[in-house]
């Protein structure tokens, strides 16, 4: 048995996810394989490429000329994200292994680690995207690599955790929860950040 | 301790006349409900469409933003939201106290009277007759007639409690009847007005005090209707539905009060730094944090009952849309305290993150648990299988996709809108113009179009699936269980 993913799993995800899965179900991966070889990668793409786009060219959130930040705050935008991404991979997996045991699906944390970053793959490889920071752009792209994502978490996460389409349908469906809730608690944070000061100035 | 309750059939013993539940005006609710549902989200297409091309208007008064977009959430919450409210409130409770409907002609007369008061009400918003209170927009002689027709709504409900053949109440009646009392109070207050002409009036509340008693009125407007309301729903289906007990009935009954109790001090979260006195709005503020624990705790207890019940999904897509809808009621009740939290709001407030809020809440949990509710009930009622459990599958995805599209796309415009309102130029002017900020908001607007087709799409084949599984298909007739002693351990 396995004990780390492979990197071509990545390749076939596009072609045959089914059998990417059954692949993947058959693997003992350790977390700490799957972190150092893809998780921290993966969460590299997004603030890496929102970097060089936003000092390139500036952001543009429709209205008028694009925003340009400073370096130094260009730097501590990206650094944040990058935690923020890596608490999102992390956070998702430790959830997906506390929730799978409600579920009758005991497993250790690597193979929860495994599941996330192959579902999350398609987002950090869409957030290229981020290389021309036009909001509406952006939106286009990551949307269907979203739904992709969503897609590859209802049919995934049964095959791997091995529990039968019902169960992984009501896990899937909390863990979906937990993704909207994260989301928008990074929201308001952002947003009270601005609020005193901190990110991009604002008149309050 | 465990207590034996005993109690006894009506009309075993003296009299013939077999006593049926009434269920055909369920019926009729539920059809009703399914058509506004339709119009009333055509409706928000509609002004959906015309926030992209205002021009859809026509330069016709009746087909003005203004005026479509308060027929929108006046037909969705009244129509749709109500109807179908009263049909499972009429449904759950003949079930849970073992007693057919009291008062069953007066409960027709409610529910018929009610879709030609949201009817009548919905042309009179067309014709522009406003009273400019948010969900209170009806001029006073609608709401007299819904007040009237609340307090018959109210009465064949409570009557069927008094009349009971089991001691405890349920919990999903406590919700029922929540919102029954509630809904009759904040209307009544909210309302309070002195007419000018049959249909212009002024509000009994100078200046600050009307903005308090609207919030207090729309806050729990939200409170006790679009959620306590649908938590009655969810208590009495989701048990019934997963063939199991609530997991925790006394969490439930805590949840109950502490809700109650925390709900009607927060509406002045939608006054934020406004002229109203600052300790209020730290008040309203500090109660919406509260609020998330009740919530959480609710939606706790909905997915653990859901959680052992798994195998049922294998037959049942209803049951999807209720686990779905547990989740994004889980999100608006984590999202609205924090949208509370003032630092928060001052961005926010302003922007369609409200919008997106609000349809997280409308669409993922309003609409979806009565989705699944109605694909529960509507065959049972007929004694029939669902018409086709393809297409529940099928509105299944796409109500999962119009809800996660529409909140994606708000939750954007809405970022962009606070950087853009709020950023300043060197001299400390608003850099941008409000019109130039709209213009810019249309790629986000034609997101939530396509979500909104694809929601009302999906709505649309659902009410075709349950009207051809209705169709030709007489209410099945069903009698209260004749059981004689209750054991109820607590
Ligand atoms: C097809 C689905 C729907 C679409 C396309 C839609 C669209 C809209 C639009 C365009 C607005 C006006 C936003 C603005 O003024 O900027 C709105 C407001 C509103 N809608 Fe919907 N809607 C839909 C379904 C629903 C449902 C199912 C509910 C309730 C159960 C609902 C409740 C509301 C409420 C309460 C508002 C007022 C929000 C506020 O004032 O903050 N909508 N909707
Ligand atoms: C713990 C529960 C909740 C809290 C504390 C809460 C809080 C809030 C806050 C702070 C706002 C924005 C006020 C503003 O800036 O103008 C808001 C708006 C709104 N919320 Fe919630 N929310 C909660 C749950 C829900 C749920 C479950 C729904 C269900 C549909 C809902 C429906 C709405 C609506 C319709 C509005 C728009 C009101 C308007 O017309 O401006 N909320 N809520």
């Amino acid at each position: 048995m396995r004990t780390t993913i492979q990197s071509w799993l990545f390749f076939r995800l596009l072609t045959k996810p089914s059998v990417v899965f059954v692949e993947l179900s058959e693997t003992r991966p350790s977390p700490y394989s799957v972190f150092f070889r893809f998780i921290f990668w993966l969460a590299l793409i997004p603030p890496v490429f929102a970097y060089i786009g936003a000092a390139n060219f500036g952001w543009h959130l429709g209205a008028a000329e694009p925003l340009f930040m400073s370096n130094e705050e260009l730097i501590a935008i990206s650094i944040a994200y990058f935690i923020a991404l890596l608490f999102g991979f992390i956070s998702t997996a430790m959830i997906a292994q506390w929730m799978a045991a409600t579920y009758g699906a005991r497993h250790s944390l690597g193979i929860h680690f495994a599941v996330v970053t192959i579902v999350a793959a398609p987002l950090a490889v869409g957030s290229i995207v981020h290389l021309y920071p036009h909001v509406f752009v952006n939106v286009l792209v990551l949307i269907p690599t979203l739904i992709w994502s969503m897609y590859l978490l209802y049919r995934g996460l049964p095959i791997v955790l091995k529990i039968g389409p019902e169960r992984g349908m009501l896990m899937a469906s909390s863990l979906i929860g937990w993704l909207l809730v994260a989301a928008v608690s990074l929201l308001g944070l952002s947003v009270g950040l601005w609020g005193s000061g901190i990110g991009p100035s604002i008149g309050v | 301790m465990a207590l034996p309750l005993v109690s006894k059939m009506t009309g075993n013993a003296n009299d013939a006349v077999v006593e049926y539940y009434h269920d055909d005006v369920v019926r009729f609710l539920v059809m009703c409900s399914l058509v506004w549902a339709v119009l009333a989200m055509t409706a928000g297409v509609y002004v959906a469409a015309e926030l992209i091309w205002p021009g859809l208007g026509f330069d016709h008064p009746w087909l003005s933003f203004g005026r479509l977009r308060a027929l929108h959430t006046n037909g969705i919450i009244f129509g749709f939201g109500v109807s179908a409210l009263m049909a499972t409130a009429f449904y759950s409770v003949q079930r849970t106290c073992h007693v057919p409907l009291a008062l069953p002609k007066l409960a027709w007369f409610t529910g018929v009277a009610w879709q030609f008061g949201v009817l009548a009400g919905g042309l009179s918003l067309l014709a522009g007759m406003n009273g400019g209170k948010e969900y209170a927009e009806l001029e006073w002689p609608f709401d007299i007639v819904i007040a009237l027709l609340w307090v018959y709504f109210g009465l064949v409900f409570f009557t069927t409690i008094a009349r009971r053949k089991i001691k405890p109440i349920y919990v999903s009646n406590w919700f029922y009847g929540g919102l029954i009392i509630v809904i009759a109070m904040l209307h009544i207050v909210n309302s309070l007005a002195m007419p000018a002409t049959w249909f212009k009036s002024y509000s009994a509340f100078p200046g600050a005090q009307d903005a308090i008693v609207q919030w207090w009125y729309g806050h729990n407007a939200v409170g006790f209707l679009l959620t306590g309301g649908f938590l009655g729903m969810m208590y009495y289906f989701l048990p019934k539905h997963a063939d199991r007990p609530i997991w925790s009935y006394r969490l439930s009954i805590v949840a109950f009060w502490a809700f109650t109790y925390s709900y009607i001090w927060a509406g002045p979260h939608h006054l934020h730094y406004n002229s109203i006195p600052d300790w209020v709005q730290n008040l309203g503020m500090g109660m919406s944090l509260i609020l998330l624990a009740p919530s959480w705790a609710t939606m706790v207890n909905g997915i653990m009952t859901v959680s052992s019940a798994w195998e049922k999904l294998r037959t049942d897509p209803a049951l999807k849309f209720i686990v779905l809808s547990l989740a994004f009621y889980g999100l608006a009740t984590f999202e609205g305290p924090m949208m509370a939290i003032k630092s928060v709001n001052v961005v926010s407030h302003f922007t369609d993150w409200t919008i997106g809020h609000v349809h997280s809440g409308a669409l993922g949990w309003n609409a979806m648990i009565t989705f699944g509710t109605f694909y529960f009930l509507v065959p049972r009622l007929v004694g029939g299988k669902l018409y086709s459990v393809r297409m529940a599958n099928a509105h299944f995805w796409m109500a999962l996709a119009g809800t996660m599209l529409y909140v994606l796309a708000m939750w954007g415009a809405g970022v962009s809108q606070g950087l853009l309102w709020l950023s300043l130029d060197q001299i400390g002017e608003l850099s941008f113009s409000f019109k130039d900020i709209m213009a810019s908001m249309v790629p986000y607007y034609l997101l939530r179009l396509v979500a909104g087709l694809i929601f009302l799409a999906g709505a649309v084949m659902m009410t075709y699936n349950l009207a051809m599984t209705i169709k030709g298909r007489p209410t099945v007739k069903v009698r209260p269980p004749e059981v004689t002693a209750y054991r109820v351990d607590s």
